[in-house]
Order: C-alpha cells, then sequence, then structure tokens
C-alpha cells in the first residue's frame, strides 16, 4: 500500500469522526511513514495523540497487507507515559482507531497498577501496543530474555517528554532507549513535548548527541495559539491582607463567587496539605456545595482519583481542589475556570494550568490568581506580563548522573548479564553521559562488582559477579529481587497505606506525619475526618471519626518550588515600579503595605539594594533582598554566611524565599564588616560556594536521592520490616561515613555536583552579584520587622552555617528538658 | 571528664567509652562491629575503610587507659559472624585484659565462641554496688550502666540554632552510655529535671547547662 492509500485510511477515519487532521498531525504521520524519528511539541489537548497512534497503525498496515486475517503476534510500540493515571485515556484513543478499522491488534497497559497475573499473561504474550512508564520500562529490562520481547518493536513514543526531561526519570528513558536501539533495529523513536525554552535541546537528548537517529529526525511544532486571560484575586479593603502564610484563606468568599458562576471550577494549590485544608474549609463555610465538591491529590487512591476524573468530565462536579496530579492528561470540556492558590513560580506550569480551562474552539482560557500573602500580589502582575509575552523556562536535562547508570547496570546484570564493552557505547552515546571517561566507567563497574575500588582482605561484598565469558550478571536470587524492588528515581519520604478497619483503601500518607499521632487521634484525610485506630505492617488501619472531634490535616514533605529566573527577572521589573505613577491593579492594591515598608525602610528601586537589620527576641537579623528567587538567595545566604564567618567567629541560621535571604545570629552581625570588605565581590565564588556548602546541609540533602537511586539505602519490602531491618540505616549516616572514608566516591561528589547545577544555579548567581555590584546598598537599621521581612524571617526551614567551635557554642545553649 | 558515682571516680571519653579509675576497668557500649560488613555481604557498598575504624578507635581508648578489665556493655556484634568476626579474633589475641561481653539484643553468635577467645559471656554483671546491664535496668541500691539506647540529646539556642549530638545521659540511679560503633546513629532523648547529660562534642565530652 502507498502513503497516498495510507493516508486516505487516515483521513476518512477522522472524517467519520466528524474531525479534520491538522496541520502538524499528517505533517507527523508523512513523517514517520518516512522511518524518521522526531520531536512533536503540542500543548496537551490538540489531539497529539491520534498523530502518533495513527501512524504507527497505518505503518503496521503498510508492513502486513494482509492483516485481517494473517495477525503477526509480538510488541510493535510502546507509549511511555509519566503518569500511569493517563494510561487508561491512551489505551481508548488507540483502540477507537483499531475497532473502528477493524484490525486485530491489541492494546495493553503496564504499570505499577498492574496484576501479577496479568503481568505474566503479558509475559507469555506481549499486546501489539503496550502503554507503560519510564520504570515498568526499566522492569522489563531487569526480565530474563528481554532482548527476544523488543526485537521486532518498530516505535517508541514518549509521551510528555518536557515533564521527563529535567528530572532523573528522564536519564532512566535516555538509557533504555540507548539500549533499545541496538536489540530493536527498526526502532522509530518519538516524543511529544509542551513548548518548553529548550525544545531542540529536548530533541538532542531524547535522540542521542549527534546519533544516527538524531539526524534522521523532524521538530513538528503544532502551531496553536490560545488566549489567556490572567485576573488577580483583589480584595475591596486591602488592610486585613496577611504579610505572610501559604494558604490565602482569607479569600474564600471571592473562590466561592467565582465557583457560583462557573460551571466546573478547578482550584490549583501547590501542595497537597493546602488541597486537603481549602477542601475543608470549603464544606465548612459553603456546606452547599456538598455532593458537587471533590479533592484530587497524588496521595488519594487512584481509584477514587479516576472516579473524580470521569465525574469531571460529565459534567457532576461543581468543583475539584487538586495539585500537580491534574496538570496533566487528558482534557476536562467542562472546566470553565481555573484558580491557582498561591505562586506558581514558572510560566510554563502557569499556562498549562490555565489551559485545563476554555476548550470549546474560541474560548479563552480564565484563570484565577489567589496570592496567599501580600507581596505575592506582585508576583501576579509578573505572571500577566510573562503569559502576554510566552515567556518559557528551559528544562536543565542532568548530566553524568552516577546513582542512574548504577541503577540501569544493576538493572542489566538482574536479567541477562551485561557485557562492559557493548554497554559503555551505548551509554557513551547519549546525552547525560556524553562526556563519561574511561575512568569513570572503571569506578562504575568496580562499584557494583567490588563495591570499592581497590581489593581488601576479609571482603564479602557481593553484588554484580563477572562469569568465565566476562558477562556480568547478578547471581543471587535475593539480591535480584531487592534490586527489582527499588527500581525507580522518584525518592519519598516512606509513605504507609491508609485503610479502614472495615476494609477499603484511602491512600497512602508519609511516615513521620502519622508516628506523631497516638491511637485514637484524629486526622483529616482526602477530605474524611479519620480517627487512627492501629498501625499494623505498614497499614495505617482507621475508622470514621465523630465529626466534633479536635483533629490535624494531614501534611506532606516534599520540595519547594522556587521562582525561574524568567520569573525573578519579571518580578523585579514589576517591584521597581512600585517607586513610580506606572502602577498595575496589584501594586495600587499593595499600596498600604508599601506605606507601612517606607515607615520603617524603603521599597528599592532598580538601582538600589536593600539591607535590612533589626533585632527581636529570636536574635539578631539582616535580611537582603536581591528578588532573584529562591535558589539563587539559598547560594547567596550560605556564601555571605561563610565569608562573614570567616572574618568573625560566629553562627548563622539561613532563610530565604523568593525576594530575599535572612541571616539569623545570636550575635550581631557586623554589616560595614560586609561592606568594608566587599563580600558581594564576584571572585572566587566558586572556591567559597564550595566551602560553604561543606558547613551546610545541602549536599548532603541531594546525597539522600543519590543513596536511594544507587542502592545505597535500602528502603526494604512492604510489610516486611523486622526481617530486613539489619539492613536499613539512615542516608545521613552514610553521608558521613562516605565523607570521612571514601572522599572520592563518585556518587559522593555527585551529590555536590548536583547541588551547585541544579540547586544553586552558579551562573545565576553570579549574574546576581554583578548586578548587585552595579547597585546602591542601602542598609536601613529598623527598630522592628518590616512587611517585606516578615515573610523570611517566619519561615522554620533553615539551613545552618557556623564557623565557632562546638563547644563554643555549646556553652550557649540549653536542652529542652521535659516540663 | 571526670564525675564521681558512689565515690567512686569515673571518667567520661569523647569516644564514648567510660572508665572506671579504682576498678582500672574500660567500659564500651553497642559497637556494633560486623555491621558494615554484614551490608557489603548484601551487596551495599558502605566503604570497607570504615571497619578498621572501630578497631582504631578501640586500641586508641585501650592505650590511654591502660585498663586490666574491659567491659562490653552488649551489641558488640551486629549480626551473625562474618568475616569482621576474623579481624576481631586476631584484635583480642594482642590484648590480655579479662573481657567481659553483657550479651545485648544483637549479640546472636555463639557464647562459644568468644568463650574460645577468652571473653565471657554474661546476662549481666554485679560489681560492688554498680550493675551492667545491656538493656537499660533498675534494680535497688545498685546504680547502673547500660548501653541500648544510642542516647543523643537536641540542644537549642539563640538565632534559631540546634545542635544534635551523641550523650552520656544520667539519671539518679543509672547511667547510659553512647554507641561506640561508627556507623550506628543515635537516638534522641528529652531529659527531665533530675537527668544530667554530658554530650560529646568533637573531642570534648561537655555537660549540657540547664
Amino acid at each position: 500500500m502507498n502513503r497516498e492509500q495510507l493516508f486516505s485510511i487516515a483521513n476518512n477515519w477522522f472524517e467519520s469522526q466528524g474531525w479534520k487532521p491538522f496541520p502538524f498531525q499528517t505533517q507527523t504521520w508523512t513523517a514517520f511513514l518516512q522511518g524518521k524519528n522526531g520531536l512533536l511539541n503540542a500543548p496537551t489537548g490538540s489531539g497529539k495523540t491520534y498523530a502518533l497512534w495513527l501512524p504507527i497503525i497505518l505503518n503496521y498496515i503498510k508492513e502486513n497487507p494482509n492483516y485481517k486475517t494473517k495477525h503477526n503476534s509480538g510488541l510493535k510500540a510502546i507509549w511511555i507515559t509519566p503518569l500511569r493515571s493517563l494510561s487508561v485515556e491512551i489505551k481508548q484513543a488507540a483502540e477507537r482507531v483499531l475497532t473502528d478499522l477493524d484490525i486485530p491488534m491489541t492494546v495493553g497497559i503496564r504499570s505499577g497498577d498492574t496484576s501479577s497475573a496479568e503481568r505474566a499473561k503479558q509475559k507469555n504474550k506481549m499486546p501489539d501496543l503496550l502503554i507503560t512508564t519510564p520504570e515498568s520500562l526499566q522492569l522489563l529490562l531487569a526480565t530474563k530474555g528481554y532482548a527476544n520481547t523488543f526485537k521486532n518493536c518498530s516505535s517508541i513514543v514518549i509521551d510528555e517528554w518536557h515533564e521527563l526531561l529535567g528530572t532523573k526519570r528522564g536519564v532512566q528513558i535516555e538509557l533504555a532507549l540507548s539500549r533499545l536501539k541496538t536489540i530493536a533495529k527498526n526502532i522509530r523513536i518519538w516524543g511529544i513535548s509542551a513548548t518548553i525554552g529548550n525544545l531542540q535541546q529536548a530533541q538532542e537528548v531524547l535522540l542521542g548527541v549527534d546519533s544516527e537517529a538524531y539526524h534522521n529526525s523532524v521538530l513538528i511544532k503544532a502551531v496553536i495559539h490560545k488566549k489567556i486571560k490572567v485576573i488577580s484575586i483583589i480584595p475591596e479593603k486591602m488592610d486585613t491582607y496577611p504579610w505572610r502564610g501559604h494558604m490565602g484563606l482569607h479569600l474564600i468568599d471571592e473562590v466561592a463567587k467565582i465557583i457560583k458562576a462557573s460551571k466546573t471550577t478547578l482550584i490549583f494549590t501547590n501542595v497537597r496539605s493546602a488541597c486537603e485544608i481549602w477542601y475543608q474549609r470549603l464544606l465548612e463555610h459553603y456546606p452547599e456545595f456538598a455532593g458537587e465538591m471533590a479533592m484530587h491529590h497524588g496521595s488519594i487512591d487512584r481509584e477514587t482519583r479516576l472516579w473524580v476524573e470521569n465525574a469531571i468530565r460529565n459534567e457532576e462536579l461543581k468543583v475539584v481542589v487538586c495539585t500537580s496530579s491534574l496538570d496533566l492528561g487528558v482534557d476536562f470540556a467542562p472546566v470553565e475556570s481555573i484558580i491557582q492558590v498561591g505562586g506558581p513560580k514558572g510560566v510554563a506550569r502557569f499556562m498549562q494550568r490555565a489551559g485545563r480551562s476554555g476548550h470549546q474552539p474560541g474560548k479563552e482560557s480564565v484563570i484565577y490568581f489567589l496570592a496567599t500573602h501580600a507581596i505575592e500580589l506582585i508576583e501576579a502582575s509578573a505572571l500577566k506580563k510573562a503569559v502576554e509575552n510566552t515567556i518559557i523556562e528551559d528544562r536543565i536535562p542532568y548530566l553524568n548522573s552516577w546513582d542512574v547508570l548504577v541503577q540501569y547496570l544493576n538493572t542489566l546484570a538482574v536479567s541477562d548479564g551485561f557485557y562492559p564493552n557493548e554497554i559503555f557505547k551505548e551509554i557513551q552515546g547519549t546525552f547525560s553521559y556524553q562526556t563519561i571517561t574511561a575512568e569513570n566507567w572503571n569506578w562504575i563497574l568496580n562499584f557494583i562488582t567490588q563495591g570499592s575500588q581497590s581489593l581488601h582482605a576479609y571482603d564479602e561484598f557481593k553484588k554484580v559477579e563477572i562469569d568465565e565469558n566476562g558477562c556480568y550478571k547478578i547471581n543471587n536470587r535475593m539480591t535480584a529481587t531487592h534490586h527489582r524492588m527499588q527500581i525507580g528515581t522518584i525518592v519519598g519520604d516512606a509513605v504507609m497505606n491508609v485503610k479502614y478497619m472495615s476494609g477499603g483503601y484511602i491512600g497512602t500518607i508519609e511516615e513521620w506525619f502519622i508516628s506523631k499521632l497516638k491511637p485514637g487521634d484524629t486526622f483529616i484525610f482526602a477530605g474524611k475526618k479519620l480517627e487512627l485506630f492501629k498501625i499494623r505492617n505498614m497499614q495505617v488501619l482507621v475508622k470514621k471519626a465523630s465529626p466534633k472531634k479536635e483533629s490535624k490535616i494531614a501534611s506532606w514533605m516534599g520540595g519547594r518550588l522556587a521562582l525561574s529566573s524568567q520569573m525573578s527577572e519579571l518580578l523585579r521589573q514589576e517591584l521597581y515600579r512600585a517607586n513610580t505613577d506606572n502602577l498595575s491593579p496589584e501594586l495600587k492594591a499593595l499600596q498600604p503595605l508599601f506605606q507601612r515598608q517606607r515607615k520603617e525602610s524603603i521599597v528599592p528601586s532598580s538601582d538600589e539594594f536593600l539591607i535590612e537589620t533589626f533585632k527581636t527576641r529570636e536574635g539578631f537579623h539582616a535580611i537582603f533582598y536581591p528578588f532573584e528567587g529562591r535558589f539563587v538567595h539559598e547560594a547567596l545566604a550560605s556564601l555571605l554566611a561563610f565569608r562573614i564567618s570567616l572574618l568573625q567567629s560566629i553562627t548563622f541560621s539561613l532563610a530565604y524565599n523568593d525576594y530575599g535571604f535572612e541571616l539569623l545570629s545570636d550575635q550581631e552581625i557586623d554589616i560595614e564588616a560586609v561592606l568594608d570588605n566587599n563580600l558581594f565581590s564576584t571572585e572566587y565564588v566558586h572556591h567559597d560556594l564550595q566551602k560553604s556548602l561543606n558547613s551546610t546541609e545541602m549536599a548532603r540533602r541531594k546525597f539522600r536521592d543519590i543513596a536511594v537511586i544507587s542502592g545505597l539505602v535500602f528502603t526494604g519490602f512492604p510489610g516486611k520490616l523486622v526481617k530486613t531491618k539489619h539492613l536499613q540505616s539512615g542516608s545521613q549516616l552514610l553521608f558521613e561515613v562516605f565523607r570521612d572514608f571514601e572522599p572520592d566516591n563518585l556518587l559522593l561528589h555527585q551529590a555536590y555536583r548536583e547541588t551547585f547545577e541544579h540547586q544553586l544555579e552558579e551562573g545565576r548567581l553570579i549574574l546576581a552579584l554583578e548586578r548587585i555590584a552595579n547597585q546602591k546598598i542601602i542598609w536601613k537599621q529598623c527598630l522592628k520587622p518590616t512587611p517585606f521581612s516578615f515573610p523570611i524571617i517566619t519561615d522554620r526551614l533553615r539551613e545552618k552555617l557556623s564557623s565557632e567551635t562546638l563547644a563554643e557554642r555549646i556553652q550557649k545553649m540549653t536542652a529542652s528538658y521535659m516540663k | 571528664m571526670k564525675i564521681q558515682i558512689q565515690n567512686q571516680n569515673f571518667i567520661l571519653h569523647s569516644s564514648g567509652a567510660l572508665f572506671w579509675e579504682e576498678k582500672k576497668t574500660i567500659i564500651i557500649s553497642d559497637v556494633h562491629l560486623g555491621k558494615i560488613t554484614h551490608f557489603r555481604k548484601h551487596g551495599i557498598a558502605i566503604p570497607q575503610n570504615a571497619v578498621s575504624e572501630n578497631f582504631r578507635k578501640i586500641t586508641e581508648v585501650l592505650d590511654y587507659f591502660l585498663p586490666e578489665t574491659i567491659i562490653f556493655l552488649g551489641d558488640l556484634f551486629h549480626s551473625a559472624k562474618n568475616a569482621e568476626w576474623n579481624l576481631f579474633e586476631k584484635w583480642i589475641s594482642n590484648h590480655n585484659q579479662k573481657t567481659y561481653l553483657i550479651a545485648g539484643n544483637h549479640d546472636i553468635i555463639d557464647e562459644k565462641h568468644y568463650t574460645q577467645i577468652g571473653i565471657s559471656v554474661v546476662n549481666n554483671l554485679e560489681i560492688d554496688s554498680f550493675l551492667f546491664t545491656h538493656h537499660p535496668t533498675e534494680k535497688e541500691n545498685l546504680f547502673n550502666f547500660s548501653g541500648h539506647i544510642h542516647p543523643g540529646i537536641t540542644l537549642r539556642g539563640l538565632g534559631m540554632q540546634s545542635l544534635k549530638l551523641r550523650c552520656f545521659f544520667q539519671k539518679s540511679n543509672q547511667m547510659i552510655l553512647p554507641a561506640f560503633g561508627e556507623f550506628t546513629g543515635k537516638f534522641i532523648l528529652k531529659p527531665e529535671a533530675d537527668h544530667i547529660v554530658y554530650a560529646i562534642a568533637g573531642n570534648e565530652v561537655i555537660l549540657i547547662n540547664k
């Protein structure tokens, strides 16, 4: 069958649905059928799924003209999705085409939710089209005889590639693809990505640097213009607007008005606990929403989430409070309004969320921004500018993630074993490991076979063994099982399942939260008031609590987001406008706050750098305002604290937000000395930062994830706590042992490097210092905390840095005694 | 740091060991030998060099105090016999002190292996008015030395400062020793008004202010 005939099959099918293919869809079909690889840049809800399912099916028809009578079984295509909750929709889309065209291909899903019976069935006979996650794909590589499974696979699609790109899951995909290119000779690789700043790079990371696959590839952009309208929720009276806080509940009545006026509203919060609290408060204040309101976040049981998603589609819900769990995936046509609670920190995320509404053609997307504290309102006007000018951030890919490589090699060793020469060549072709040296490689091989770089007497290390043919294999069944259980790169706090005593699964909760409760205590989770009955085998057994009982709201740890450099730039421009007459509605609303700020201090203009100092009963505070975003402030704070600690023997506790940072100490900080000694200098920045890192906890925290991914921390089997307890250890302890006894360990180095590259963003730091060098420093000695300083000084999550000896510090401290 | 308990002199050493001057006895708790080897045997690559650190530290303490008796307050070995036992055997053959092991919950290695290398394994030990156990124990008219808990303490100060340190934890009639071993971790205790806490800060032992 020639291409024209194939295209008419596709076109006819589109017509039968009452659709007309978009140019980007036909472009993708053409390129795919020409045998090209590619990256498709198309937003959610644009028809991107059919842009790739159709040519996959057409290609099968082309290669098997007798497909109706003679079906060749075996895996033909893999579709990778980052969220397993999306897989059902993707499956339905494929099945729709197959049924209508009467093609006897099967579609299967394989993810963490797939039953073991179903998995076993798939092992015997793979579906023709397989929908899976990055982790499950790795697990397939950990299966004996995997090469045979993939042999005739002709295509792999990585959906939502932008979500994976800046994460270690992306590296996992790079590694899997490097293997698939060898074992599935004719495989086409396609990615689908929303708009990001570095699309070209995304394509290169997907296909491999200067690879054959990359040279035979295309970048297709779906040109879809969508209008987004951003509206800030500003109360009539600003004097009650809180200076700090992260919930925004004071605006609940305004939110209720929006809900009442639209068909369906999605309320996005940044964290799960905020989601729980908003749901609870809305129910209390507006009981009439009961029955038409739901909650959706990642820790809630999957069944419940699916129910919520369907209910949105069927227009059964008026409002859903959710987190990023509803960022991705399928369309919810009935959604009319979006409310974003708290700063989204990035433009891309904000636009993605805005795009969840107004799906009918010609309709604009409406997103309301709810600032949780006063200064956050400045973010609102910055966001408006960003949306107007379509400023989108980059996703920075990970380089030389040794932890992921260690895990991957163990994976290969668990299945059929591997030969280092072959795998080394494949790995060198990936973006992430393009600069790997033979030395690095040998280090990794020694690490997995000997657990060290030199052989010791009396050593019993055993993991990967080398057989007489030079094949690297894991032979011990227990070790293999341990490894399979730990495949993955998402490291979370230990979670426990929450279940009713009468049966019925509610969701998962983090161990640290539950450990603070005693049996009989009540807590609110998934919108339900629950009483803790007991904890058994990593399961939290609960019963319904009496509605009158006092209760805590469940909360989760989890990283804080930081403003992207694009957002911080816009934020600064916006703030500097506060001293002009050119005021946005948000800045106008903030006038009372600015007045208070000016009473005690100033609102800086673009040529001024503000430092405030004051004393409270907590100690001596020094606040600096670079307005550069949380990550840069983290770096600046450690750098400055380190440099001051060289001048005087002193201990600091550091806090930061997106606007500035604080150095807090028990003794007065000599700001004169900071200025006289030019401590904002860009000289020796790298050196000083490195030194400061040794005295703070940042690298230590990064090491935690690395230790888990590389298998140094054994997370244990669910429900089998006691037996594995002998193998468990804290990553804190591990960090110290490595630092003291194996300082050259590559995984340890990786922790420092990642802190530099992904946390401190040294490049941005230097630009910030250069900017400060051109500003006039204004030092205000205040009598009390200013409105600007308030959200920072009340932050309890702090980093420490000290140049005093332990003994000196202990003399000034006391133990917290029981009362 | 030197302290008196029931008119006897004890030195609290920054390694976590306790020296009883009158009896020339060194008391060491929760060394957890073999832990690192145990991990390595299961494919978890904890640095091998850390193994020798435990032996280096014990030797250093013995060379400093020159005791005649050693009492291990339990959890000397973390797990079943492994290669570290050989190192221990070699190490002990160079020392001729009378050595006791008070069996802890981790001490699952058969008593006869200890007997062969001259170590007496006991459930507890009473010397004068002192009782040595692994788990903290209360017994009338006896002062109890124990381990097991791996005690640590949180200190707080002005400027939102805090520190977590290993410590000797003393109650009216007992003292809990810190874990001696590398790679063992600590459990934070909250003292009551009549408790005395000696924290280990680098090379010093410091009495904590109330």
